[in-house]
């Protein structure tokens, strides 16, 4: 066709895992690999978080965000990897044709095979429907570290935390540093969001409390934030009558979930899952559109970013044979979430496959438990282990190394 | 940052299994309940008596269109030296060009760690 781009694999998104998914695809012998970016620098998410904690899988060492962006996008360089910046994908058919908006213009590639790595967005105040005044200085905790970190905005000068999300609790850590003072973090559930080592190197080592069972009901300032009413909350979650409390604070930040942006995903017919808001993949990280492969958090919301990358070069190598015309239909075994699994990814598996890694979140804390994975037809136990204990927040991984020909349920016996 | 806590629960953080930890400080020292593992016990000593931290902040950096530099610390630090340390941070005004892992403080206040920008600007 004239006037269309023809390229071999495309990758939409340059963070942790769209960066990975390139080399990946690279690795795994694709020629002609092009990551499209919409920032004007490479490493998505990972330019704004400074602190350290990352590289723990993938470099073996603890390092920031971006150096871990900076890293991988070297190692891209490289190895011939193009990546053009500035550019935004329009666009998404099932048959892989992309509409850009690039530097260079309006153009259209299609793609022999193409990796969803659009990252995820934050949840807003309008989603969670806070009542109260529209002033200034209410900020998604992303967006306040964004300011904070790289444009060098003071954002206020006490502040109230709602939602104990990593990113709010990393923001807790970081406003104290600049020295803003925080009131609090509040959490809806009766347990934390957060990654433990977080909640006690972000809060308790800075006196900062965390109110659990607790939301915020109300917001009060006419131009700015004045302050914050909080109440907490029974067991259906409601406010209780009679324990509301108001927090003067000129700056809220709210931690209250992330969302897979999966827009150009729908474009393109790609069936999402409702407990994920990403998309419904087999093991090679396919969805339900052949040649269209998702990863990282756009496919579902990772707790560490070596695991989006670890995703994302998994996906960019099957995409590579995809391209090669290796790969031909998609999963027909089905992962099906059991007791106490809120879900387990990838939601299918192709016939016979042995060796597959299985990732599956808790539905909420358990305690001395045993997971286990059953065939639904034969009975036959796959994988059996103890944990001590499980956290919704904490992903799991295991490896279910016997063949599989048949359904397979996930569990979590406490 | 308190540590007057006479008694702790932390969760080992060593291996998978995440061993839920009781400490007591007593005048013979530690006393540590709930690991399954002898690791669990230098795990405990060392959070609850010589907590040591990485810190990560921002420096504004001239002779760039980009505002900031962000910095970490090449290892952990005794925890009380956090504040101490921010502040020899925010008196640096580094000049582009700068590398990553490039150090902006060596031996910061004699703890033998290096203060370093963890991103390069041009």
């Amino acid at each position: 066709m004239d006037g269309i781009e023809t390229r071999g694999v495309v990758v939409i998104g340059g963070g942790p895992a769209g960066l990975a998914a390139a080399l990946g695809a690279k690795r795994a012998g694709a020629e002609d690999v092009l990551l499209i970016e919409r920032e004007q620098r490479l490493g998505g998410i990972l330019n704004q978080c400074i602190h350290d904690g990352f590289g723990l899988f993938l470099y073996g060492e603890s390092i920031s965000g971006p150096e871990y962006a900076e890293r991988l996008a070297e190692e891209a360089a490289r190895e011939g990897i193009r990546a053009e910046t500035g550019a935004m994908v329009l666009d998404l058919g099932p048959d892989r044709l992309l509409r850009v908006n690039a530097r260079s213009g309006y153009r259209i590639i299609k793609a022999s095979s193409v990796v969803l790595a659009m990252g995820c967005r934050e949840r807003t105040r309008e989603m969670i429907e806070i009542p109260g005044t529209r002033p200034a200085g209410i900020f998604t905790a992303g967006s306040a570290q964004n300011l904070v970190n790289l444009q060098n905005v003071r954002i206020g000068t006490e502040a109230a935390i709602l939602g104990s999300g990593d990113i709010g609790l990393i923001m807790a850590r970081r406003l104290t540093f600049e020295g803003i003072a925080v009131k609090g973090v509040f959490e809806l559930m009766p347990w934390t969001n957060g990654l433990e080592r977080n909640v006690r190197q972000c809060l308790m080592d800075f006196g900062i409390p965390l109110e659990l069972s607790t939301t915020v009901v109300e917001v009060k300032g006419r131009d700015r934030v004045e302050s914050v009413v909080v109440a907490a909350v029974d067991g259906d979650l409601k406010p209780v009558p009679g324990s509301e409390r108001e927090v003067r604070c000129d700056t809220l930040l709210l931690s209250v979930g992330l969302i897979p942006e999966n827009e150009l995903s729908k474009r393109a017919g790609v069936e999402l899952s409702p407990v994920t808001g990403g998309a419904v993949v087999d093991e090679t990280r396919m969805t339900s559109v052949p040649g269209i492969f998702s990863c990282g958090n756009v496919l579902h919301i990772h707790d560490v970013a070596d695991f989006a990358s670890h995703e994302g070069f998994e996906a960019g190598a099957a995409a590579a044979r995809f391209a090669r015309g290796e790969l031909p239909s998609v999963g027909t075994i089905r992962v099906i979430p059991g007791l106490n699994v809120r879900y387990g990814l990838p939601q299918s598996l192709r016939p016979g496959t042995s060796g597959a890694e299985l990732n599956f979140r808790v539905t909420r804390p358990l305690r001395g438990c045993r997971v286990t994975v059953t065939g639904r037809s034969s009975g036959k136990v796959y994988f059996r282990k103890k944990y001590g204990r499980l956290l919704p927040s904490e992903l799991q991984k295991i490896r279910i190394r016997p063949p599989v020909d048949e359904d397979i349920e996930v569990e979590c016996h406490e | 940052m308190s540590d007057s806590l006479s008694a702790d629960r932390l969760t080992c953080i060593l291996c998978p299994v995440g061993c839920e930890l009781e400490v007591r400080r007593s005048e013979r020292g530690l006393d540590v309940q709930g690991h399954r593992c002898e690791k669990g016990i230098g795990f405990a000593t060392e959070e609850v008596l010589y907590p040591k931290r990485n810190l990560a902040t921002s420096v504004p950096i001239e002779g760039s269109e980009t505002r900031l530099v962000s910095v970490r610390l090449s290892d952990r630090v005794p925890r009380e030296m956090i504040f101490p340390i921010l502040r020899e941070i925010a008196k640096l005004r580094p000049v582009a060009p700068v590398r990553r892992g490039q150090v902006l403080i060596a031996n910061v206040l004699g703890t033998g760690v290096d203060v370093m920008a963890t991103r390069t600007v041009g």
